[in-house]
């Protein structure tokens, strides 16, 4: 097991530095730069910035430089923002994109497993057909069309809670996004649930824990579970790397001041630190999201060994 | 199936509650409950990129940087022209080429110190140095010697005598010193490339330009003097610009770019800074050493960064926010807005225009430039923008009082018809023939953004109607196109606009006043008789006098048509009614000395406050 994280750990390192070579060619491809706007600049002012950014230099010193940088944990400074370290936005943006992401992970994790596991467990029964309807509404129904509507409801119709805004944890302003942002997640664990629930429960080891006279919440709750939810946990890994990392389109509509809103900025301004840690920041977790997964794997499922 | 329906029963329960509340509701958008005490909830636009006044460029920093620095002049609440600040008065000499301020004995920074005439020649100094880089410093190119210095330019001195030489000994008249290249090659090959160069420059030193040569004088604790290279009747309404905003010199080189954070920020303005949560918040309070601080009534504005318009709406309909930036509202919503006594429309110091690339055929021939711009109905176009007036000059609509504006060519199909046919564009009999027109040499391109595609549609439509010729439509991301377009990498139209850097007419008109690629001319036209036009007038002293000769450049540019003039922006925010001293100004900068929270309804603002004094 101990072998196993660490050759994972070993490849990461070569993932990572791909990943930012290639984001960094594409910025580099990408026409137009951070210093552009509506009125053009004189060449002289263009060339001061150009030096004092040092993007006067061949494309192989910047490339290195940036490489050295990284490796020390260094990601650079923004150019749109000046004088802000990519290291400090991104220290005060991730732990929003974090509470959010959690806190939508946990509540689609709770309700949809709950859901799932009740709809196989009553397979075919009016509880099953409503709550699989409900899910399947979740799916198909994008988060910029969900997101507006509640806001509608409950912002401009009932004035209940805030429209947007961020006001820390916990305050009144977390439930809107929250809730938009958990609604997919819900849905798709529990068709997962149900699916991997329903296979379970016709298993050999279920009969024989049912022929043993076990309870039947006994049955579903220590024994098919734990076989039941491997689809949920192998979906968990990519799942949460997304929630986490800032989702792009819900701070975007609730003016959250995560990871996601300055994602989307950070590229419209061409502003390339920024991106930069932003993508290596988002593949460091995935990849460790998924070692988690398959670590997890052994944990849960008898018959994986490492 | 129960909970499906109820679902159901949800979604059109709410739709239908979001279609009636307009309705519904009274005539102010959403709630109108005001704040307690004084506090003024703004959203500004996007994330600031710095709080350094002489580094960001955009209005959003404006506006916060309005409520931290203090200029020498700032923008009146309802024109935007200048008045008094840390410059009680000034003085102008004759040919408006050198202005003297008198500051404020009484004028301090936030941490006590007294605000002088040395800390503005500090800051002019360090916004125009080209390690800086500041993206604004050709604001103060008027500045002698501004430009050479923020170029790395050098003088040419005679090493024996310490004599400089003089630009009248190379060209023309000039009482100024000659300016060169700072980089070795290029000045060699400007010198090589000219003979009278060559004869000045033989045997001279060559001296960098500094700081200290730029044309800001002390000569005191408080009186300023700005030199110009020009005429310039305008200059003192730009000194309200952010770039003119005095920093603190202790703080400044103390902390170096970190002495913008709150804990170390010392400003000049009606406000200080108290918190800064970038994308979330920039909170300001009312700054006890303030000179005027009698005539500051909010304690605190609180800026939010925003910039998806929905949210925007959302957050003010609900009573989060009090005010908005300008074109805030998105088209779809203005049918139910514009009629709202909340809703700002006023002109505004900004048009829209089509540049047309005037070195590629078909559009090198003018006929066929103006026959483009003769095709389009923009009156029409106006009324589809609902928040707009047409416009066929360069200067916005009704903003420069007194200015003469000249009129270019209006809507007039069978003309334009005419004139492509005189072009060549037409079948044997001689009439013009649509097929004859290379479509597949124009298009019209322009940045990815709903309001652009929505008259480039109309605009296209037009010209198919009135001259049977579908222009491709373009559209591109934001910053790919901005280099497309400076570049003259586009064939045909491409979209623009402009927003007044100050209240004269002549910031519109020296756009043209410089050679594309590279510059804000979008054309590829330049004249020098337009040039030395513009000169003239800025040399004008009767101001009425000069308006007139602007307003002949301005109808002679229009004639040789490098562009399609298409609207006059309108301002496009909205306030809540308990916000008052707050206007729709031209450029929507708002003195927030003069703003305030109204708790009696019966002194509200019901519709657009008046904007005339």
């Amino acid at each position: 097991m101990l072998r196993f994280v660490i050759r994972r750990l070993i490849v990461t390192l070569p993932l990572v530095l791909v990943v930012i070579t290639l984001t960094w060619g594409l910025i580099r491809l990408a026409p137009g730069n951070f210093y552009a706007s509506e009125r053009a600049l004189p060449a002289a002012v263009e060339q001061n910035i150009r030096v004092k950014y040092g993007l006067d230099q061949p494309w192989y010193v910047q490339y290195g430089r940036m490489l050295g940088n990284a490796l020390r944990g260094d990601l650079g400074t923004s150019l749109q923002y000046e004088g802000r370290s990519v290291n400090e936005i991104l220290a005060r943006t991730i732990p929003v994109s974090a509470a959010v992401g959690f806190l939508a992970y946990g509540l689609a994790l709770v309700v949809g497993v709950a859901a799932g596991t009740l709809a196989a467990v009553k397979q075919n029964s009016a509880l099953d057909y409503t709550s699989m309807a409900v899910a399947m509404f979740g799916i198909s129904l994008p988060n910029f069309v969900l997101g507006p509507l509640l806001v509608l409801l409950f912002s401009l119709t009932l004035y209940w809670l805030p429209p947007a805004r961020w006001d820390g944890l916990p305050s009144r302003s977390m439930v809107l996004p929250v809730l938009t942002l958990s609604a997919v997640y819900m849905a798709y664990i529990a068709r997962l649930a149900r699916a991997g629930m329903l296979e379970v429960l016709r298993s050999d080891y279920i009969r024989t824990a049912r022929a043993k006279g076990l309870d039947e919440k006994q049955v579903i709750l220590r024994h098919a579970m734990r076989g039941g939810l491997l689809p949920v946990v192998s979906f968990s890994g990519p799942a949460l790397a997304i929630l986490i990392t800032g989702t792009v389109v819900v701070e975007r509509i609730f003016a959250l001041p995560g990871v996601g809103n300055y994602f989307i900025q950070a590229n419209l301004n061409r502003d390339e630190p920024l991106i930069l840690g932003i993508v290596v920041f988002i593949s460091i977790v995935v990849l460790f999201f998924n070692l988690l997964v398959d670590v997890a794997y052994g944990f849960i499922d008898p018959r994986v060994r490492y | 199936m129960r909970r499906g329906a109820a679902a159901l029963t949800l979604i059109v329960s709410l739709l239908a509650a979001g279609c009636a509340t307009p309705a519904a509701e009274s005539e102010f958008f959403g709630k109108v409950d005001p704040p307690e005490g004084q506090v003024l909830r703004y959203i500004t636009g996007s994330e600031p990129e710095s709080l350094d006044p002489q580094f960001g460029t955009g209005q959003p920093e404006a506006r916060i940087y309005m409520a931290l620095y203090e200029g020498l002049t700032e923008y009146h609440p309802k024109t935007t022209l200048p008045i008094p600040a840390i410059a009680e008065r000034w003085d102008v000499n004759e040919d408006s080429s050198e202005f003297v301020f008198h500051l404020r004995p009484t004028a301090r920074w936030s941490n006590g110190d007294a605000i002088t005439a040395h800390d503005f020649v500090y800051s002019f100094r360090r916004g125009l140095s080209p390690a800086f880089a500041s993206r604004n410093a050709y604001m103060s190119y008027y500045i002698l010697y501004a430009r050479g210095y923020n170029e790395g330019g050098v003088f040419v001195r005679d090493p024996s005598s310490g004599r400089f030489v003089q630009r009248s000994e190379v060209s023309g008249e000039s009482p100024l010193r000659l300016v060169l290249p700072g980089d070795e090659a290029t000045r060699r090959q400007a010198i090589g490339a000219d003979p009278a160069l060559q004869k000045v420059t033989a045997g001279k030193q060559f001296v960098p330009i500094r700081a200290e040569d730029i044309g800001v004088e002390a000569l005191d604790d408080h009186t300023l003097r700005i030199t110009l290279t020009q005429g310039a009747p305008f200059f003192v309404g730009m000194t309200a610009h952010q770039f003119f905003r005095p920093v603190h010199r202790p703080t400044v080189e103390k902390f170096g770019v970190r002495w913008t954070d709150p804990e170390h920020i010392v400003t000049s303005g009606p406000f200080i800074l108290k918190e800064w949560r970038p994308y979330d918040r920039l909170v300001v309070v009312a700054n006890p050493m303030y000179w005027d601080a009698a005539t500051v009534k909010l304690r605190e504005i609180r800026f939010y960064p925003i910039e998806v318009q929905t949210t925007m709406l959302n957050l003010y309909k609900a009573g989060e926010v009090d005010a908005i930036y300008n074109h805030t509202v998105p088209p779809s919503w203005l049918p139910i807005i514009r009629g709202l006594k909340d809703y700002m429309d006023a002109p505004e110091i900004a048009i829209e225009y089509y540049g047309i690339n005037t070195t590629k055929p078909p559009m090198d021939d003018l006929r066929v430039r103006k026959a483009f711009n003769m095709a389009i109905d923009k009156a029409a176009l106006a009324r589809f923008r609902v928040v707009a007036k047409p416009l066929t000059a360069f200067t916005p609509e009704g903003i420069f009082p007194g200015y003469p504006q000249p009129q270019g060519d209006g809507f007039d199909v069978s003309r334009a018809r005419e004139l492509l046919a005189e072009a060549g564009y037409r079948d044997a009999t001689g009439n013009y023939d649509p097929g004859a027109f290379p479509t597949d040499q124009v298009e019209l391109v322009y940045n990815t953004l709903e309001a652009n595609r929505q008259v480039a549609e109309f605009v296209q439509a037009q010209w198919k109607q009135n001259l049977g010729i579908t222009v491709p439509l373009r559209n591109m991301e934001f910053r790919t196109f901005l280099s497309e377009r400076s570049n003259l990498n586009f064939k045909g139209f491409a979209r623009a606009g402009w927003i007044g850097d100050y209240m004269d007419p002549y910031t519109f008109l020296e756009l043209f006043a410089v050679p594309s690629p590279g510059t804000n001319n979008d054309s590829g036209w330049f004249d020098p008789k337009y040039v030395d036009m513009l000169s003239k007038a800025n040399r004008t002293l009767d101001p009425m006098k000069r308006f007139e000769i602007l307003a002949q450049a301005e109808a002679y540019m229009l004639e040789a048509q490098p562009i399609i003039p298409l609207l006059t922006r309108a301002t496009d925010w909205m306030k809540k009614p308990y916000v008052k001293g707050m206007y729709p100004n031209p450029g929507t900068l708002h003195a927030w000395k003069f703003v305030y929270i109204e708790h009696d309804p019966a002194k509200w603002d019901y519709g657009v406050p008046a904007l005339a004094d």
